[in-house]
């Protein structure tokens, strides 16, 4: 087997700079007196150092932000890290506080080599907002040692690998390992500053010292003793969040961050072979009820820039009621999504793509109201005869045709008048919402008239003659003549 | 006569000059433009023999000046709208009055393509171009009241990246103003023809205004709909109906 270890040593600042706002930031820890544990850059320009104490970075620099330490967040950053790896190995561990493992064996064929992996795994977290170091090794001990060391890849199993854990310092057995702190001391007392040099020291002496843990962990290292590890389970439902360094007030920048969290929902969905209609973009605030913005894409997508581009839509129409302070992504029913193969002559399904993006983002920054199709209704009143109909394409076949498909059965309607025939009455194309009064002497009356009568069924009851009548410029309109009481003329339509 | 000798000589070496030249070249402005951009018949052969190219050029801001609905303006479209067009939309952008669904179905315009859009008028212009540059509409259709030479030059750009015709129509009143667009025709009514004046085309100026017989009379005939709606062919549909004055 062969690990890859990603390691986040700077998680606890990165779960907030990960975000993409410039903030001079200082992440503090540490009870009763806590002090600064990270920084960002644009803190160490003022010149805010970890080790600091948090009245002497505030005195150094007063502009400073401080957040708090929060390892529920990096533990849940870890595993969204570990949700996202999926899309490069099967086998993932997750090693808290800073650590995913990650087997790449059978995956090195795939991506063509350790390096392509690594690389693309640089690439993936750049887009999480995150870096790691990497390094691989054959057991998870070696590989996490070796990032935290000397990051690097190796594609294959080198025989006499195990001589390169020897120079490695003391201090790696700190991490993660069951070796307690005294007994680090108790060695470094003693002189040794290699893993080597526990090598070389006599077994039953460090046994009578309570050091078999040292030698256990060694051999878990060398991969003498088996080490297994316990494999990460994707949730089934996507919730991640992302802290903000700063509050921040502005929807361009939340709709930057947020592209953090839709990279992420992306890599997730890739591997569930699933993809979403609909998402929750949650701003919490501090002292307000969070605002919940819902995303609807009109086919179902896993693509996180088409996402990203509806977020931004709507953040963009959206009065925030107070600064945000986190985001938080959720999206609770993937569906089972096959994504379209690709073709050498371009894909079939890119016209259909573009017109249903179209529709999401008008839908997105206009309201669903403001976007309709037409129908017809079979009814004599022109008000009536037509109606709104919610926008959307036909679901793609696929063998799609270029003609209209079929109706299952003709209408009734069809079939009761199919053998009359009978003089075709004239419609507009344009039809006023409301009839226009008419004044007198605009018009002049070329045809008619055409009784419309009816809508007793439906208490909007109406009895016109219409005609068809030349208006100024030779346009010509549709007019009617109410029969009901008051009665008088109007304009309907406008033969455009 | 030694003066008028040279310069006849020199106006025949000029056009053997650019006869030499490979075609495309030059452009002279006694013909009319054929531009390398895809055209669009647009169903009147009157009108294509006008048109450079030979029909509406399909990736270019067409501005339609139109003082009074009714004279025909939508029927010069509806040979373009008739054509269905494979997963995608006829965006109608913010139109004066509501396209009535029963005589656009009688005219063969393909109800479920057609994309009504209606923003507020802050969105309008937005709208359009969003309608441009998705490209996922056949052609857009657009009646915006107010838009600055800028906002024009905008959307000639956005057509043309997404090789999307826009139909923008207009007031006469804006004749008076500059416009990148291609492509102006006046519009107006002529008795029973629609009467198209040549404002601006890629050619030399047109000298008459054209007469187009375009049909503005959609018959209403829920058989015909029907038959519309079951995909049989549209020559089963009746000839054109004729104006009774």
């Amino acid at each position: 087997m062969l690990w890859l270890a990603l390691l986040l040593p700077e998680l606890p600042l990165q779960v907030y700079t990960r975000s993409g706002i410039d903030a001079p930031l200082a992440v503090v820890a540490g009870h009763p007196h806590p002090c600064v544990i990270a920084t960002s850059p644009q803190a160490r320009a003022l010149g805010v150092e970890p080790g600091q104490g948090v009245a002497a970075a505030l005195a150094i620099a007063p502009a400073l932000q401080l957040q708090a330490r929060t390892p529920a967040l990096e533990t849940e950053t870890l595993a969204e890290v570990a949700c996202w790896a999926g899309a490069y190995s099967p086998r993932i561990s997750l090693v808290p506080p800073d650590a995913v493992l990650l087997e790449i064996e059978s995956s090195l064929k795939l991506f063509g080599g350790a390096c392509a992996i690594a690389d693309a795994i640089h690439e993936g977290l750049a887009r999480l907002g995150l870096q790691a170091s990497l390094a691989t090794a054959p057991t998870p001990l070696a590989a996490r040692w070796f990032a935290r060391t000397r990051p690097g890849m190796n594609d294959a199993l080198l025989p006499g690998w195990q001589a390169d854990l020897d120079s490695l310092p003391l201090t790696v057995l700190a991490d993660g390992t069951g070796v307690a702190p005294a007994t680090l001391e108790l060695l470094a007392g003693v002189g040794v500053r290699t893993l080597g040099e526990i090598a070389l020291l006599p077994r039953a002496a460090l046994a009578r010292r309570q050091a078999t843990a040292v030698i256990e962990t060694l051999s878990r290292a060398r991969g003498d003793i088996p080490d297994p590890q316990p494999w990460f389970q994707p949730p089934v439902q996507y919730a991640h969040r992302l802290a903000l360094p700063a509050p921040v007030c502005e929807t361009e920048a939340l709709a930057f961050a947020a592209r953090r969290l839709f990279a992420g929902l992306a890599a997730w969905l890739a591997r569930r072979h699933a993809a979403v209609d609909q998402c929750v973009l949650e701003l919490v605030h501090e002292r307000h009820p969070a605002t919940r913005v819902t995303i609807v894409s009109g086919d179902p997508c896993r693509d996180d820039s088409r996402l990203v581009l509806l977020a931004r839509e709507h953040l963009a129409r959206l009065e925030l009621v107070a600064p945000v302070e986190e985001l938080r992504l959720l999206a609770d029913a993937p569906q089972a999504f096959a994504p379209q193969p690709d073709d050498l002559f371009g894909r079939p399904g890119q016209a259909r793509d573009s017109a249903m993006l179209l529709l999401d983002r008008l839908r997105a920054r206009l309201g669903a109201d403001a976007i309709h199709l037409l129908d017809t209704r079979a009814d004599h009143r022109p008000e009536v005869a037509w109606a709104r109909k919610t926008a959307t394409l036909p679901s793609a076949s696929p063998f799609p045709s270029p003609f209209p498909s079929p109706l299952p059965s003709p209408s009734p309607t069809r079939t009761a008048s199919a053998g009359a025939k009978r003089a075709h009455p004239k419609r507009p194309l344009w039809l006023l919402p409301d009839p226009r009064p008419l004044a007198p002497g605009v018009v002049t009356l070329l045809e008619g008239p055409e009784r419309i009568e009816g809508g007793w069924w439906d208490q909007a009851d109406i009895r016109r003659d219409y005609y068809l009548a030349r208006g100024p410029d030779d346009a010509l309109w549709w007019i009617f003549e109410d029969l009901d009481p008051p009665g008088a003329w109007y304009v309907h339509g406008y033969f455009g | 006569m030694s003066a008028a000798a040279t310069a006849l000589s020199s106006a025949a070496e000029l056009r053997s000059t650019l006869a030499a030249l490979p075609p495309g070249s030059v452009w002279q402005a006694s013909r009319l433009a054929h531009g390398k951009g895809p055209v669009l018949s647009s169903g009147f052969d009157a009108l294509d023999a006008e048109l450079p190219g030979g029909g509406w050029p399909a990736d270019a801001l067409i501005e339609l000046l139109v003082d009074h609905p009714g004279v025909g303006e939508l029927s010069l479209l509806l040979p373009v709208l008739s054509r269905p067009p494979f997963e995608r939309w006829f965006a109608w952008v913010s139109p004066p009055f509501l396209p009535y669904a029963p005589a656009l179905a009688a005219a063969g315009v393909p109800l479920s393509r057609l994309l009504l859009i209606r923003p507020d008028a802050t969105r309008a212009l937005w709208a359009t171009r969003q309608a441009l540059a998705s490209g996922g509409c056949s052609a857009v259709l657009a009646w915006l009241q107010h838009i600055d030479t800028a906002g024009l030059r905008r959307l000639q750009l956005a057509a043309e990246e997404a090789a999307t015709p826009l139909f923008l129509f207009r007031p006469r009143a804006a004749a008076r103003q500059a416009s990148p667009a291609p492509l102006r025709l006046i519009l107006a009514g002529a008795g029973e023809t629609l009467q198209i004046s040549i404002l601006k085309r890629r050619g030399p100026p047109a000298s008459r205004a054209l007469h187009l017989p375009v049909r503005r009379l959609q018959a209403d005939d829920t058989e015909l709909i029907a038959c519309n709606a079951i995909g049989e062919a549209p020559s089963s549909r009746p000839a054109p109906l004729q104006l009774v004055s």
